[in-house]
């Protein structure tokens, strides 16, 4: 089989749309998934009944069905109750929802691998639990859950692929209408790999950037800091 | 609440402690008071309960039974069911009096040496940046970090962070410190350090009561020395009596096992 580089070129146009959908998708769904993953995250730590047990549901429920399985049932059986929204909207919400559910375990592992002692010295000087997280252990949790994380963000983007089948046009059902178009499945589907490749490596290195930045803080002591500092130090003493 | 002259009356109360882990009792219906200004060590074999007894005072540690009282005010009483909001908050006000250190330090690692000290009273004692961070630079002086104030606590030796913990604690204007073996975890050579930052406090008349194994130290400093073992005070008393004329065959054992180590009081 030659290969046909005129496919590359004639729908790689179309492809980009899927693409742009695509991310933007991926996007929202992080920009909902990763806040909701911390409330749930906390839910799950939290004293109170209630809270643990509705996060404690949500996230043994979205982690041990298959996507595509939720993806129906949000889709499918909302109209049923009158819910009627775009297909790229209820796609954003399922990703969201099941990206949210490993987020609020990545998260709770990061919280429960800062040391006790940490919540207890917050306490100890008068914190109150919600205060002793957002001041003391949430910060040292960041550089834990950076790495977990940009796995499920990878994951997440692929997981995307899905929402194919339930007609939003990502970057997956552009590539499948191509195909169908063209009979050209190598040069199609070479090309969508390629741009899910592309888009996972450029978050993958921004997140390794982030890591290395993150570990940095700590500990640095660059002249350039170190004169601010001292700046401050004559201002103070 | 001034240290000036040293009341007789109990300033911290712990009045009938029982405190079980499982089937282990660590704390048996245990009385302790202190009084304003005066300064406690507790001694005793690992596992006696003397931590658990200071990790109760402030409510860290809630015990099954018995109640703790700083000041004529109830700091918390057991059994109780959950505590609501305005007791919560109430709580935290009183931790923040009460100043802890712990063995292990535990200070902020994503903070440097003045953020550890100026975060709570930020967020605890609601002053401004401009006045916690005066204090705060106060203190670290005090407890001869004055060079450090901008290090992370990474890069600070033990004694050192043990230190940062104290000026962290003093910043909130404590009435009462509690010190969970303070010098425990220290290098030999770093202890006196930490312990001249201590003996300087007790100088000033800060109330405190210290779990140690430093009986040099509880010698010098303390007004009243406690022995404990297994959930109980079994001698409570001057130091003079208690480290040299114990009246139970326990604690005489105790010090001769510690005495052919640490410290021979003559």
């Amino acid at each position: 089989m030659s290969i046909d580089f005129s496919i590359f070129i004639e729908y790689l146009p179309f492809l980009l749309v899927g693409f742009w959908l695509t991310i933007k998708i991926v996007a929202g769904a992080l920009l909902l998934g990763l806040p909701f993953g911390l409330v749930l995250a906390l839910g799950r730590k939290s004293n109170f009944f209630i809270p643990r047990f509705a996060a404690t549901s949500f996230i043994e429920i979205f982690r041990n069905t298959p996507f595509i399985i939720q993806v129906f049932l949000f889709y499918y059986v909302l109209p049923f109750y009158g819910i009627r929204f775009p297909a790229e909207y209820v796609g954003t919400v399922a990703l969201a929802a099941f990206g949210s559910a490993y987020f609020a375990e990545v998260i709770r592992g990061g919280i429960d691998a800062v040391p006790k002692g940490q919540l207890e010295s917050a306490k100890a000087i008068g914190m109150s639990d919600w205060q002793a997280m957002q001041n003391i252990i949430l910060p040292q949790t960041l550089p834990i859950i950076l790495p977990p994380l940009t796995n499920q963000t990878l994951s997440l983007l692929k997981e995307s692929a899905i929402l194919s089948t339930i007609t939003v046009q990502e970057l997956t059902m552009s590539g499948i209408r191509v195909q169908g178009e063209t009979f050209r499945p190598f040069e199609v589907f070479i090309m969508v790999a390629i741009l899910y490749w592309a888009l996972n490596e450029t978050i993958a290195t921004f997140m390794r950037w982030l890591e290395k930045r993150a570990n940095r803080e700590r500990g640095s002591n660059l002249h350039a800091t170190r004169l601010k500092k001292a700046k401050r130090l004559e201002t103070l003493t | 609440m001034n240290s000036a002259g040293k009341k007789t009356d109990s300033f911290l109360t712990l009045k009938g402690i029982r405190t079980t882990f499982g089937t282990t009792v660590a704390l048996d219906n245990v009385d302790f008071e202190v009084k304003e200004g005066e300064v406690v060590c507790l001694i005793g074999p690992s596992g006696c309960g003397k931590s658990t007894l200071l990790r109760t005072a402030n409510w860290l540690t809630p015990p099954d039974k018995g109640s703790v009282i700083l000041n004529g005010s109830v700091v918390g009483s057991a059994p109780s069911g959950r505590i609501n909001r305005t007791e919560a908050r109430k709580l935290n006000s009183f931790r923040s009096e009460m100043g802890m250190v712990f063995q292990q330090f535990n200070v902020w690692p994503h903070l440097n040496a003045l953020e550890n000290v100026v975060r709570a009273q930020l967020v605890v004692a609601k002053r401004s940046k401009e006045l916690a961070e005066k204090k705060a630079v106060q203190i670290l002086i005090d407890v001869g970090l004055e060079d450090k104030l901008f290090e992370w606590p990474d890069n600070l030796s033990g004694g050192q962070k043990q230190r940062l913990a104290i000026a962290r604690s003093l910043a909130m204007d404590p009435v009462v410190m509690l010190l969970d073996e303070p010098t425990s975890a220290l290098d030999p050579e770093l202890v006196a350090e930490v312990l001249d930052v201590l003996k300087r406090l007790t100088d000033e008349g800060m109330t405190m009561i210290i779990v140690t194994h430093e009986l040099g130290f509880a010698f010098q400093v303390a007004d009243r020395v406690a022995f404990m073992e297994s959930g109980k005070i079994i001698e409570d008393g001057s130091p003079n009596v208690i480290l040299k004329n114990p009246k139970t065959d326990r604690l005489r054992l105790f010090l001769d096992k510690l005495n052919t180590t640490a410290f021979a009081p003559s």
